[in-house]
């Protein structure tokens, strides 16, 4: 079952690198498209090792998920830099905010991961629970780190959505499945700590959620649909919106007798 | 361990929302204003274009020669002039509806993209408004044009939104193409 999902997961990579690379899409999206391959090796890695190097497989394994956390950032950055372009006004409104909650919500994670040693956890008598053990700080690294991407992808549409900027089908779909997962996953590292009870589910919920995120990504990806540019108003016609909006304002004023 | 119940709990509510948001859809697609200009060039549209609705339902009029017992007579008359009119009105705005609707037909006819749920969406609404007409016309022949004046102001809203649809069909052609379209849309319809 281990081997299935794994190889499901790393043929559905080649499917995405490949419409990445048919499509021109990489041109479009160079971040996600740097993420892609970085999953294609790094699962590639991962079925080697299941295949010929048992011995190595958990090692592998944890390290390419510790690594991962970070290149994550990846998927967020190109949300974000889709969403509001460079050029935008929104962009240059919220960039310096948005960067400041972004390094916050960071500096808060490694909070969270450096406080997993304080955690009362179940006895390690036994050997399996001992291995448990040996997880740990890839479960608090990945649940912490998981947890603030997800709240900055979040963050991000939730922007998107206040301000009316449209998401095309291509962003809308890796951010969604990319953000859903994080958010299964930063659940699912916690329910294992807090249970060993769970840790059966974790063999199979989280690949299987990164399996399904993959397909959500293809399905993404399969039709050229970027986000539409951002209308911006002309100068006059935003003076103009100014003008009106101070007049209403200090004509509220005056009615409340505020001036 | 109350840290690991709130990643726990946090993980779940942040799901939920991620799949809140892809529940919910993208926001609608507006038409571009140029096309929904072409539409009104291309089809005349007589019941929008009546610009007296609020008048034509006011009954100020009527309530003035009312509390006049020499002029209720008149004021009879007055009323049911505007039953005639918005009885008329209401007529034009379920043709302007059946003319979108057959626009719209036609641009799909012509190789528009569409979706099967995206013609539903329009037959539903299409349906939804004319049966919303037929009430109007039966409340304003049986009890006048004053009775029900917001709702019956609103019907051009109707018709407004079938035009944006046709308008979002029409803006998925290059612009370069609408004269095209005027010209096979004015034979088809002579």
């Amino acid at each position: 079952m281990d081997l299935a999902i794994c190889l499901t997961a790393v043929l559905l990579e080649l499917g995405a690198v490949v419409l990445l690379l048919r499509r021109s899409l990489w041109r479009e999206y160079p971040f996600f498209f740097l993420y892609a391959i970085w999953l294609l090796f790094a699962n590639s890695a991962i079925l080697l090792a299941d295949l010929r190097f048992s011995y190595a497989y958990a090692a592998v394994y944890w390290y390419v998920d510790t690594s991962d956390i970070v290149l994550r950032l990846l998927v967020v950055w190109e949300v974000f830099r889709q969403v509001f372009p460079k050029k935008s006004a929104l962009n240059r409104s919220f960039s310096k905010g948005l960067a400041m909650v972004a390094a916050g919500l960071l500096a808060a994670a490694c909070v969270a991961f450096w406080a997993y040693q304080t955690y009362v956890l179940p006895s390690l008598a036994s050997p399996a629970q001992a291995r448990l053990a040996s997880w740990r700080p890839h479960l608090a690294l990945d649940r912490s780190f998981g947890f603030a991407e997800a709240l900055m992808i979040l963050g991000t549409l939730v922007v998107a959505r206040y301000y009316g900027v449209t998401c095309g089908r291509n962003i809308r779909g890796i951010a969604l499945a990319f953000g859903a997962w994080a958010s299964i996953s930063t659940a699912n590292d916690a329910m294992i700590d807090l249970a060993n009870s769970f840790v059966p589910l974790f063999y199979y919920l989280r690949p299987l959620s990164f399996v399904i995120m993959l397909v959500v990504w293809i399905w993404a990806l399969w039709v050229y649909e970027p986000n539409p540019p951002i209308k911006e108003s002309e100068g006059l016609e935003l003076s103009r919106w100014t003008e009106d909006w101070n007049r209403t304002i200090s004509t509220a004023r005056k009615l409340y007798g505020h001036d | 361990m109350i840290n690991l119940i709130f990643f726990a709990i946090l993980g779940f509510v942040l799901f939920g929302s991620f799949v809140f948001l892809a529940l919910q859809g993208g926001p609608k697609s507006l038409p571009e204003s140029s096309a929904l200009q072409a539409v009104a060039n291309i089809i005349s549209l007589e019941g929008t274009s009546f610009a007296n609705a609020r008048r034509l339902l006011d009954d100020t009029d009527y309530q003035v020669l009312c509390s006049n017992p020499d002029l209720r007579r008149l004021a009879e008359r007055l009323r049911d002039d505007r039953k005639h009119l918005a009885l008329a009105w209401i007529s034009l705005l379920q043709a302007d509806l059946i003319t979108l609707w057959r626009f719209r037909r036609f641009l799909i006819h012509r190789g528009v993209s569409s979706s099967v749920s995206e013609e539903l969406r329009t037959l539903q609404s299409l349906v939804f408004s004319l049966a919303l007409l037929a009430v109007l016309r039966i409340s304003i022949y049986t009890v006048g044009p004053f009775a029900l004046p917001r709702l019956t102001r609103q019907a051009g809203q109707l018709v407004d939104s079938m035009s944006e649809g046709a308008a979002v069909v029409l803006g998925r052609i290059p612009a370069a193409g609408w004269a095209d379209i005027e010209r096979s849309w004015a034979k088809s319809a002579a």
